[in-house]
């Protein structure tokens, strides 16, 4: 009986976890030079993928992003619309037919922060933020 | 009954084509394996310091197995591994708006490619804004679905391409042209979708070691110099509104001119047309392609004149399903006629039903295996390879290992 309740609540820890998971968002984020302050997911899908090299502003944009990890997944599975195997397939394309070149990927989060920070136009996604990095929140709008 | 292994005979790996063909495959894949690996390690190539030169790579190894009649010029009817495929590539962004860059690219297909490295593309891109950009130097040809990219194994599930659109003994012909293209995206709003165009012309050229030079060689026209003529197209991709679902068309006029010490070829300017869709949905991948190939061209040999005609007519269907993160299937069918000739021998049309499995280890490294059940032998077959004749029907199986970065 013990072992039973024990398996339960192992079973309801593993789901809350999973859900957590899943539903994990993250925090869009770009250089303080970036004079937007919202972004379409239809042009965040098209400056991820490489169709739109600008923001809605005229301004150039640099997408990043992180080389794998929860918050990547999410990110593109939620704003760029694909999973990501699909998204490097995507891009290894563009790469090898000299069409384009893949968006700079970061092992860590702190990196990521800190390119954004020092690179003007660069936009990109962490799971969370502090108050002493030194970039700006965009929202996205659908 | 007691099989005695026979004794290691240096001459007998020199004078085996297929064991020195064996041997040399691996030999090249591993040496690539290797060179890439170094590469990696290093870890200053991958693009992750504040330069914006990038460099990246990929190599695959090829096996062939067919029931009876051998494919693409190997002795694929004993199992052949002469098939390896490679490719690396740097470049560098040297404004907002230019880039410039370029790829190298050898391979050995049966007696295809070898060990000589061309330049795959070499180009200077300039993107004025996101609704127009320049593309010059030599560059990849954009033609239906997988034109120019049917080189990169990587990003495909299946091993060979519907070889009725994308003809990979024929590559060279179509694959990439020195000239310019002009190229941009027009948004038509949320309920439009998007307007991909690329138009381009210039000069494309048939490679010595192509499938074309092999079909002129084994009638007695052999070439010493590469073919070429002037090509010009355009291809025009509408990203519907429906998410995934992208409807496209692509026109290509190619010219070609050649002279060989026994003769000549000459095609006048012939146009060929490409019309497909494809549609993404999570797991799911669909798509289908419509294409017309016509040559009419003339031959020459000695004082002999006389006309090659042929009207390649194809299509195909292909769907696809992750079934897990790392792996893949699907399957597709591809039809191909010759509509110049009588359609119903086997030599003027091909089918071909495939089932396909990808594996993938890691982000870099993956495995694939496909059955081919073909229908005809209008695609892939050589007579000097078929000295004894070709079965109408024949089953094949391929297995592709690869790496990329």
């Amino acid at each position: 009986m013990r072992t039973a309740r024990c398996l339960i609540l192992l079973l309801f820890v593993s789901l809350g976890s999973w859900s957590m998971a899943r539903a994990q968002n993250v925090v869009l984020v770009a250089n303080e030079g970036v004079r937007i302050t919202e972004i379409s997911n239809a042009d965040l899908r098209a400056i991820f993928m490489g169709t739109k090299t600008r923001f809605s502003d005229g301004s150039h944009a640099v997408p990043v992003t992180l080389k794998g990890g929860p918050a990547h997944e999410v990110f593109l599975r939620n704003y760029v619309g694909e999973a990501p195997e699909e998204f490097r397939s995507q891009w290894r394309k563009v790469v090898f037919t000299g069409q384009g070149a893949m968006p700079k990927a970061f092992d860590s989060e702190s990196a990521l922060i800190d390119y954004v920070a020092a690179t003007p136009g660069a936009v990109g996604y962490v799971s969370r933020i502090s108050p002493k990095n030194r970039v700006k929140l965009l929202a996205a709008v659908k | 009954m007691i099989v005695e292994a026979p004794a290691y005979d240096s001459d007998h790996l020199r004078d085996n084509p297929k064991l020195k063909g064996f041997s040399r495959c691996l030999c090249l894949f591993i040496f690539l394996l290797i060179l890439i690996c170094i590469c990696t390690c290093k870890g200053s190539l991958y693009a992750q310091d504040s330069s914006a030169i990038v460099v990246h790579a990929y190599v695959s190894q090829g096996f062939l197995y067919s029931s009876t009649n051998n494919y693409l010029s190997m002795k694929s009817s004993d199992g052949s591994p002469q098939w390896t495929d490679a490719a690396v590539n740097i470049s560098d962004s040297l404004s907002d708006n230019l880039r410039v860059g370029m790829q190298l690219h050898m391979y050995q297909l049966g007696e295809f490619g070898g060990s000589n490295v061309q330049v795959d593309w070499a180009s200077g891109d300039y993107r004025v804004n996101d609704h127009f950009g320049i593309r010059a130097g030599k560059v990849k040809t954009v033609w239906g679905l997988f034109n120019d990219s049917q080189d990169i194994d990587a990003v495909f599930l299946w091993i060979l391409l519907p070889q009725g659109s994308y003809s990979i003994d024929h590559k060279s012909f179509y694959l990439a042209h020195i000239g310019g293209d002009v190229y941009g995206g027009l948004f038509l709003g949320k309920r439009g979708g998007t307007l991909h165009y690329d138009g381009y012309a210039g000069q494309a050229t048939v490679d010595l070691n192509d499938g074309y030079i092999k079909q002129f060689a084994d009638i007695g026209l052999v070439f010493t110099n590469s073919l070429g003529g002037k090509t010009y197209g355009g291809d025009l991709r509408w990203e519907t509104p429906v998410r995934g679902l992208t409807i496209g068309s692509s026109a290509n006029m190619q010219a070609v001119d050649g002279t060989a010490p026994t003769g000549s070829v000459h095609l006048p300017e012939s146009f060929a047309p490409s019309m497909y869709a494809s549609f993404t949905k999570g797991k799911v991948y669909l798509a289908g392609e419509y294409d017309r190939i016509p040559i009419n061209a003339t031959v020459t040999i000695g004082t002999a004149v006389f006309p090659l005609v042929v009207d390649g007519r194809s299509w195909f269907a292909m769907g696809s399903y992750q079934l897990r993160k790392n792996f893949q299937v699907g399957s597709y069918y591809s039809h191909y006629v010759n509509k110049a000739a009588d359609t119903t021998q086997p030599a003027n049309h091909s089918n071909d039903w495939v089932v396909s499995a990808r594996y993938d280890l890691n982000a870099y490294f993956y495995a694939k295996i496909e059955s081919h059940f073909l229908h005809g032998t209008a695609l892939g077959y050589y007579t000097s390879s078929n000295p004894n004749g070709l079965s109408p029907d024949s089953r094949m199986l391929a297995a592709k290992i690869g790496f990329t970065f």
